[in-house]
């Protein structure tokens, strides 16, 4: 960023001067504000930064308030205003250790400047003089492409303001919108398979969420590939934590608008589950009761078997909060009801594992928790709960019996061993 | 045990069940109890529970049975609160565990107060098994009709050796579990109910010389007929009820969910409300209508955005797209 040389002359204030002469005027503060001054040097300019901010705000006012200001030569200096205050290399992050989920994130030095440049162009976005027709020679796919980039700005404040000013470009460029779509893909798949390193992914889903609600359906065939290519992938993350939250409204959201896809979902779902990472098991029991909420009965069928397989094996997760989280859904009374209907294929599958960690789990409240499940099951469907528990216990003593005489053998091969050494030469053998 | 001294046995034990039996005036009480007193329903909903707990600690049928044996006959003989119906029905079973479990295999005071969410302590519970004790002069275990049915067993088996896997023991114990979980079958004999349910399971069987055996047995122990027929009917029908696939669902005490804090904060706080409105689908070609679609909408335009509907209803959407977008 460098300075003008050209002597910066102090322009009246907007509200001060006759209407007419307004939209001239709005030029040229515009065209003043594409100076960008450096705030990591923290005492030069400071007049300079200080007029520049105060006409940012009149700028902003300007835009809210005013009618009939936007002529059509206002359109490309608004859009270089912007793209010269906000486009740029963004600083490489401090470390290669930046651990999104730990450390403060490095906000933006130039914020005073940069927020009210977001300010603005969001409310020139959606006032009501706002006309797409015209912008659109301006704001183009290449514009979107360096928006785009910014999402890994890692300051949460301007990926918020980005957020709605792409969320507002989505809805009003419809001819944009499947190159939107196809940008946002490219970026996840490259943060799932190439980098894990994008600090903007929660705030892309949250637009994505927007935009997934309001599907026309049928769904399209793209959609549903976005789903099960992209939004599925994503879980295997690392840094999930980060957006998991985004990441399964939208997928539930997906859900409500197409039944049929739930299948492939939990299928997907259970392909990734975490296998060392507790924390992100737990993330995953939380987005799968989300799913099981809005489920169809005939689709919990067609999943129920692998479903509950994982889940007994959550239940038996000496983590003790794995557990417990899985053990809560049967105080949810829509997932009750469908356990239910199906309590003959689930129960059998669950049996063993509760029946199991009711004895041997180290933790006093997971205990109390299986007992509830154990006495809702009995209460369910009693004539096979009876079942199970005499084949348990028939199979358990069977066991033991085993145990014993493997050590009864073992005994008496020692007893062998020993008489022969001492017969032999009165030396025990070691 | 050869036939004759489990005939011997068989005597002997008939001879003394009446002993045990609880008041039927005291139970016809609590039949027709109802408000703020002891209630059939009550009492059905404990022993239940007691079963959930002899099973949930791996107990044996027969510290159940006794339990129910010790529960009845004080409830029949004292006027309960229903305030205390589960400590006295807890006490009941730790007493009849103490008699009958081995050792290493009890549960703890405690555990069982914790697990069976139940609001007293252990000296409460200690207190309670005393008067239960006193008031019912408890030595040793009673007779029930587990006594009985596991004599009838064997005497089944030594006449029939061949049919030792058919005739399952503990079936039969799961059926009598199910009868004494409710109060109508606490007037019957024990001697009567566990042939009734002797005969139910033979005759699911289809086994003539087994029957014939019940019938030898009702006969030397001269059963009337009418009762044991009262008896075997409302065993049939109970069994069936058990076994119906509709469950009933429990409207009684909601169980207790107590899960830790860090638990409790994640039940919360996934529920994320978006805040960006929604943003409907257009059914047009989007990448190449876009003058059309945007001639159009730059009126309304605000609206897309601010409108949290996703249907293309309302006045914004343009009638000829609106037919267009409802047709797709």
């Amino acid at each position: 960023q460098f300075r003008l040389t050209v002597g910066f002359c102090v322009l009246f204030v907007l509200a001060d001067v006759p209407v007419p002469e307004q939209p001239e005027l709005f030029l040229k503060k515009l065209q003043q504000c594409c100076t960008v001054f450096d705030f990591m040097d923290t005492l030069s300019d400071l007049k300079m930064k200080e007029y520049k901010r105060s006409t940012l705000n009149e700028l902003v006012d300007y835009v809210t308030i005013s009618r009939g200001y936007l002529t059509e030569q206002a359109y490309p200096e608004v859009v270089k205003m912007v793209s010269h205050n906000i486009f740029r290399t963004l600083p490489p992050s401090d470390s290669n250790e930046f651990d999104p989920e730990e450390d403060e994130p490095t906000l933006e030095a130039s914020w005073p400047h940069l927020q009210l440049v977001y300010e603005f162009f969001i409310r020139f976005l959606e006032s009501q003089e706002f006309q797409p027709s015209i912008a659109k020679k301006y704001i183009d796919q290449k514009f979107v492409l360096q928006l785009l980039e910014l999402f890994d700005s890692e300051d949460p404040r301007e990926r918020d303001y980005l957020k709605t000013v792409l969320h507002r470009i989505y809805g009003k460029f419809l001819g944009l919108r499947a190159f939107i779509r196809k940008q946002i893909n490219n970026i996840f798949l490259r943060f799932v398979y190439e980098t894990e390193h994008f600090n903007g992914v929660a705030e892309l889903l949250e637009i994505l969420g927007s935009i997934i609600n309001g599907f026309a359906l049928p769904l399209k065939a793209e959609h549903k590939q976005f789903l099960v290519k992209v939004l599925i992938p994503l879980h295997t993350v690392r840094s999930l934590s980060l957006f998991h939250a985004q990441l399964a409204y939208c997928i539930v959201q997906f859900l409500e608008k197409d039944p049929t896809l739930t299948e492939p979902v939990i299928r997907g779902l259970l392909k990734f589950w975490p296998k060392t990472c507790s924390q992100k098991e737990v993330m995953f029991l939380g987005e799968l009761e989300e799913i099981l909420d809005v489920i169809e009965p005939t689709q919990f069928v067609k999943i129920q078997e692998p479903l509950f397989k994982q889940i007994s094996r959550c239940v038996s997760s000496p983590h003790f909060q794995v557990a417990e989280r899985a053990l809560y859904y049967w105080n949810n009374e829509y997932i009750m009801s469908l356990i239910e209907e199906n309590s003959s294929v689930i129960l059998p599958i669950m049996f063993a594992s509760l029946y199991r960690i009711s004895k041997e789990h180290w933790n006093p409240a997971i205990v109390a928790l299986v007992y509830n499940v154990l006495k809702a099951f009995m209460e369910m469907n009693s004539t096979l709960f009876d079942e199970l528990t005499a084949t348990y216990k028939s199979d358990r003593q069977r066991e033991k019996k085993k145990e014993k005489e493997r050590e009864e053998l073992w005994k008496k091969l020692e007893d062998l061993e020993l008489k022969r050494g001492l017969r032999s030469d009165g030396i025990i053998p070691t | 045990m050869d036939a004759v001294r489990l005939m011997k046995e068989l005597r002997v034990n008939y001879e003394q069940e009446v002993d045990f039996l609880p008041r039927e005036a005291g139970l016809d009480l609590i039949v027709s109890a109802h408000g703020g007193q002891i209630t059939a329903r009550s009492r059905d909903v404990t022993v239940e529970d007691l079963w959930s707990l002899t099973s949930f600690f791996g107990y044996s049928t027969q510290s159940f049975v006794q339990a129910v044996s010790l529960l009845d006959r004080f409830l029949a003989m004292m006027r309960v609160q229903p305030k205390h119906l589960s400590c006295v029905s807890l006490s009941c079973l730790h007493l009849a565990a103490r008699v009958t479990e081995e050792e290493c295999d009890l549960t703890p005071a405690d555990e069982l107060i914790r697990i069976g969410q139940c609001r007293f302590t252990a000296s409460d519970l200690g207190r309670m098994e005393k008067i239960v004790t006193e008031k019912l002069r408890f030595k040793s275990k009673a007779v029930t009709a587990l006594t009985f049915l596991q004599l009838y067993h064997q005497i089944t088996l030594t006449h029939a050796t061949y049919r030792k896997e058919t005739l399952s023991l503990e079936k039969l114990e799961a059926q009598l579990k199910a009868c004494l979980c409710r109060i109508a079958f606490s007037k019957a004999k024990p001697s009567v109910l566990a042939l009734a349910l002797l005969r139910q399971e033979m005759k699911s069987l289809q086994s003539e010389d087994m029957l014939e055996i019940s019938f030898h047995i009702q006969r030397h122990l001269k059963i009337p007929d009418a009762e044991l027929q009262l008896w075997s009917e409302w065993v049939a029908r109970r069994l069936s009820d058990y076994a119906s696939p509709k469950c009933s669902k429990p409207n009684h005490r909601k169980l207790q969910w107590i899960v830790s804090r860090r638990t409790a904060q994640n039940l919360h706080s996934h529920r994320s409300v978006p805040e960006l409105p929604t943003i409907p689908e257009g059914c047009w070609d989007e990448s190449e209508s876009e003058d059309s679609g945007e001639d159009v909408m730059s009126s309304g335009d605000e609206s897309l955005c601010s409108s949290l509907g996703s249907d293309a209803e309302g006045p914004f959407f343009p009638l000829h797209l609106r037919r267009q977008y409802l047709a797709a």
